[in-house]
């Protein structure tokens, strides 16, 4: 191998330092490369801004953005009033991050291209959303249609009404409703959730939420420091048919995992909440990509947080990759 | 013609009640207060509503300019409506029970002037300190968001003023229930044991199962403020859990209380307007009794997707669910469609609204049953869903409030409440109901997609999503507009025929505090 200079391999190595922590500490909220996420792309940030204010705005953003520099309250406003943290690096990490931050351009090349992605027409409805959303229409025109005949029978009032007979009609309805009622509860409620609660899993999956991504592993993490010790999945791929258990937290506020099959509607979901583990216990039939959304509430970024993965068949069926479009972003 | 007769429909609040204590109160100033009530309420609710066809927009796609605003305008859209919500149901009902109870009006001033208290202080954490935790802020987002922990103190600050002032509210309308009736006979009780006197209209009935459910929710909201600032003061978090608990026991049961609260004043004054009365009875009784009772347990149907929530609670919150819909389509649907089944109804303006607000709630309850079932609430939990179904019983609420201002002006105007609804109003009034059906459509459908709730844009697998929302932006500044229009015309009219002393009411305390001052001097 050829010895590159000295003053290059420092350079070098201080940019694989500078890369480590980048992904450590600043994926969550950008790229490089990849498109604006919760903060913009820094894919040549250093042709646009001085060196200096970049190292000073890294270093502790919440004073410069206090000290009402111009430029930070401008990208403030752009990127939805979301501060970016102070995120305690000493001076040389910050250098060494803008090493690479300077040092690859060819880190944008090599990413896909972020904006690949396209927007589909609406999927067809799944038969349980469906149902769902046919039997509340067919309610509706029930409940309008009877509505409607009330109203109109008020053309030929008559002085009374027959309260016996309409005391028993409530009765009978009243007895239909609670028919129904309990026959309805007897057929959903074993089909809950929770009823799964005692079953072993072939695969255990641990996600980890935080402001405003998604962590998966093959340990728990409890805390912010786990991540970088556990074994972290980088792109999860589960088999079909595979009985998984995710085991969902969260390390800030309360957060939800909900997962959109290649149908690109719910199929499961459960919330991560603080100091609390939720099995969810799912089987994915369907090949494809997946995709889990933010279910709860977050704070500005709430929108933006989701983590692909993908379900396949052991056998490499090519055809079934996803296209690198979906791990975009 | 019915012009004075119409107030005081015989049987109309049970015979013991039949005839409402004389008004000598100078018509001119209680209309006039009424007048601006109900401005004050319109404007609000124009503006609110206006934030909301904002978000609909910047979720199609339009106005990106704005996007870092959607959260804050958020919270404040929801928090803004919820409590003009309960406030409007809260006088109407107040409104509906002074011909029975007086409540003190020392403490209606002192509600209104703690409500504006607490809206002064959210407009600041909103609009200064762009404060965006959502209308529950559920723990601790307030405490971790990107806004400064400012403006987090504000909002809690103002949640606590409003819900302090509120409870206290309450417990004076308990009170002088209590006073009139004694707390059991105003919940019917005596209905059970099979007594028949002393009548006690439905509408105090509903009222003091309200205001006692009220309190349980107000007291377990102000716990969640406590504990915040707890957290605030020394840093020791509290459980997540136990805070979600809590915070659906209040803002559940606080949205439910306002729509009963919307239906006792259907019980009071829809009879008029049919021609019949419509009185208390055993069933009555049982029914709104057990609602007490369920509107406390199905707060659990929110947390569902907690799967570390103990799994008796999780079906406790199921069965609840159900059983809240049984008494209310059953008792109230039933009786109110009964009430009408042939009746010399004079279809006037309120009458209508009355009518479509039933229908409304009836629609909206559908969409909450079905979400409140467990299964289905794994496809719909926190998608557009949520927001559809309260959406379509908040509206059919605020149909009932405007029909009742306009029916409380009119009679307290002496005009004649019954000429039927004219045709301009008509044909505004179908404008109205287009937009919000389709406005309301969007949000089902778009929920059934799994488009969640609560995002200021739709990722690109969700791009449908987008579409659904410009729709749905369109349709409601169709309703928007029409329900403005409508409103002028109402106003309008009133003007001409009773016209309002300005001058005299510029100083008026309050829409809130003003009738109750007013009614004082009776
Ligand atoms: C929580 C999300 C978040 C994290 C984590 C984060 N940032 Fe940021 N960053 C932002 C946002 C948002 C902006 C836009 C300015 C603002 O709103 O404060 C930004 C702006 C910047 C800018 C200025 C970009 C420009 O176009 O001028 C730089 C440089 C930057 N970040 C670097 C980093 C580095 C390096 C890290 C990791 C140590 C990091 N950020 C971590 C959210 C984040
Ligand atoms: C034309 C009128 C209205 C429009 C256009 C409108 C629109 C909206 C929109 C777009 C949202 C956010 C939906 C989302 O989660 O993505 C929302 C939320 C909400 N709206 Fe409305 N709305 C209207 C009327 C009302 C009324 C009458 C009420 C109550 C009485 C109400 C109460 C709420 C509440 C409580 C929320 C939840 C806020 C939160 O999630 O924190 N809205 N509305
Ligand atoms: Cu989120």
């Amino acid at each position: 191998m050829l010895a590159a200079p000295a003053w290059a391999q420092d350079a070098q190595s201080e940019a694989d330092e500078g890369r480590a922590l980048f992904d450590e500490k600043c994926v969550v909220c950008h790229t490089n490369g990849g498109g604006d996420h919760i903060g913009p792309d820094l894919a040549g940030v250093l042709d646009r801004r001085p060196r200096e204010w970049v190292a000073r705005f890294i270093l502790e953003p919440d004073r410069v953005i206090a000290g009402g520099d111009s430029v930070a309250l401008e990208l403030l406003k752009k990127y939805n009033g979301i501060e970016m943290p102070n995120a305690g690096l000493s001076a040389e990490d910050v250098e060494e991050i803008i090493d690479y931050l300077a040092g690859t351009p060819g880190a944008a090349a090599q990413a896909p291209p972020p904006r690949a992605r396209e927007a589909q027409p609406p999927p067809e409805m799944l038969l349980a959303q469906a149902s769902i959303l046919y039997t509340f229409l067919a309610i509706s025109v029930i409940i309008v249609a009877v509505f409607t005949f009330v109203a109109l029978s008020t053309r030929g009032p008559a002085a009374s009404v027959d309260i016996a007979r309409a005391y028993q009609l409530r009765r009978v309805l009243f007895v239909i409703a609670l028919i129904l009622v309990a026959s309805l509860l007897v057929a959903t409620m074993p089909q809950s959730p929770y009823a799964r609660a005692g079953t072993t899993a072939d695969r255990v999956v641990y996600v980890a939420a935080r402001q405003y991504e998604f962590v998966f592993s093959e340990e728990p993490i409890v805390t912010a420091e786990d991540i970088a010790r556990s074994r972290r999945i980088a792109s999860l791929e589960l088999a079909p048919g595979e009985l998984v258990e995710f085991r969902v937290t969260s390390l800030d506020v309360t957060h939800g995992f909900g997962i959109y099959g290649p149908e690109r509607q719910l199929l499961a979901q459960t919330q991560a909440m603080p100091g609390y583990v939720n099995r969810l216990i799912v089987r994915p039939e369907r090949t494809g990509p997946y995709l889990a959304l933010c279910m709860e509430y977050c704070a500005g970024g709430h929108h933006l947080m989701s983590v692909p993965f993908t379900v396949e068949s052991a056998t490499p069926v090519a055809s079934h990759r996803p296209t690198s479009s979906l791990t975009a972003n | 013609m019915h012009t004075t007769q119409s107030n005081t429909y015989p049987g109309t609040v049970g015979a013991a009640e039949a005839v409402a204590p004389a008004r000598e109160v100078a018509a001119a100033e209680t209309q006039s207060t009424i007048f601006l009530w109900m401005l004050t309420t319109v404007a609000l609710f124009v503006i609110l509503a206006l934030l909301g066809i904002y978000m609909r927009l910047t979720q199609g796609g339009a106005l990106v300019g704005l996007r870092s605003w959607f959260y804050p305008m958020m919270t404040l859209h929801g928090v803004g409506m919820a409590g003009l919500w309960f406030v409007g149901s809260m006088a109407c009902a107040c409104e509906a029970l002074r011909k029975h109870v007086r409540a003190s009006s020392a403490v209606a001033v002192f509600a209104l002037a703690g409500t504006v208290v607490g809206v002064v202080l959210l407009l600041v954490s909103v609009f200064l300190g762009r404060f965006a935790a959502g209308w529950y802020f559920l723990y601790p987002l307030p405490l971790l968001g990107e806004w400064p922990a400012w403006s987090a103190a504000t909002f809690l600050t103002s949640l606590t003023v409003l819900g302090a002032t509120w409870l206290i509210w309450s417990l004076d309308v308990l009170r002088a229930v209590a006073e009139r009736y004694s707390l059991s006979n105003a919940l019917g009780w005596h209905y059970l044991r099979g007594e028949t006197e002393p009548a006690v209209p439905p509408a105090v009935i509903i009222v003091t199962v309200s205001m006692i459910a009220n309190v349980v929710a107000l007291v377990s909201g102000v716990i969640v403020l406590v504990l915040f600032y707890f957290e605030l003061l020394t840093g020791r978090p509290s459980d997540a859990l136990l805070m979600k608990n809590l915070t659906f026991l209040f803002g559940h049961t606080l949205v439910n209380l306002a729509m009963y609260l919307a239906l006792a004043v259907v019980y009071d004054a829809l009879p008029v307007y049919a021609g019949r009365p419509w009185k208390a009875n055993k069933i009555v009784a049982i029914s709104w009794n057990s609602v007490l009772l369920i509107v406390l347990l199905a707060y659990f149907h929110h947390l569902y997707m907690d799967f570390v929530q103990p799994g008796a609670l999780q079906y406790i919150g199921q069965v609840a669910s159900y059983a809240a819909s049984l008494p209310a389509a059953i008792v109230t649907i039933f009786g109110a469609l009964l009430l009408v089944y042939h009746a010399p109804m004079r279809w006037s303006l309120p009458a209508v609204l009355f009518f479509l607000g039933l229908l409304g709630w009836a629609v909206g309850g559908i969409g909450a049953v079905i979400d409140s079932t467990i299964v289905a609430n794994v496809r719909l939990h926190n998608t557009l869903w949520v927001p559809a179904h309260f959406h379509t019983y908040m509206l059919a609420g605020f149909a009932i409030i405007g029909g009742y201002f306009y029916h409380c002006g009119r009679q307290s105007a002496k005009a004649d409440i019954s000429e039927p609804i004219g045709r301009y109003q008509a044909v505004l009034l179908s404008w109205i109901l287009a937009g919000a059906v389709g406005f309301l459509a969007m949000f089902y459908w778009a929920g059934a997609y799994s488009v969640p709730r609560r995002y200021s844009g739709y990722p690109i697998e969700l791009a449908h999503g987008t579409t659904y929302a410009l729709w749905a932006g369109i349709f409601a500044s169709i309703f928007l507009l029409a329900a403005v229009l409508c409103l002028i015309d109402v106003m309008g009219s009133w003007r001409k025929q009773a016209p309002v002393r300005a001058d005299d009411r510029l100083g008026a305390p309050s829409p809130i505090g003003a009738p109750a001052a007013a009614r004082a001097e009776e």
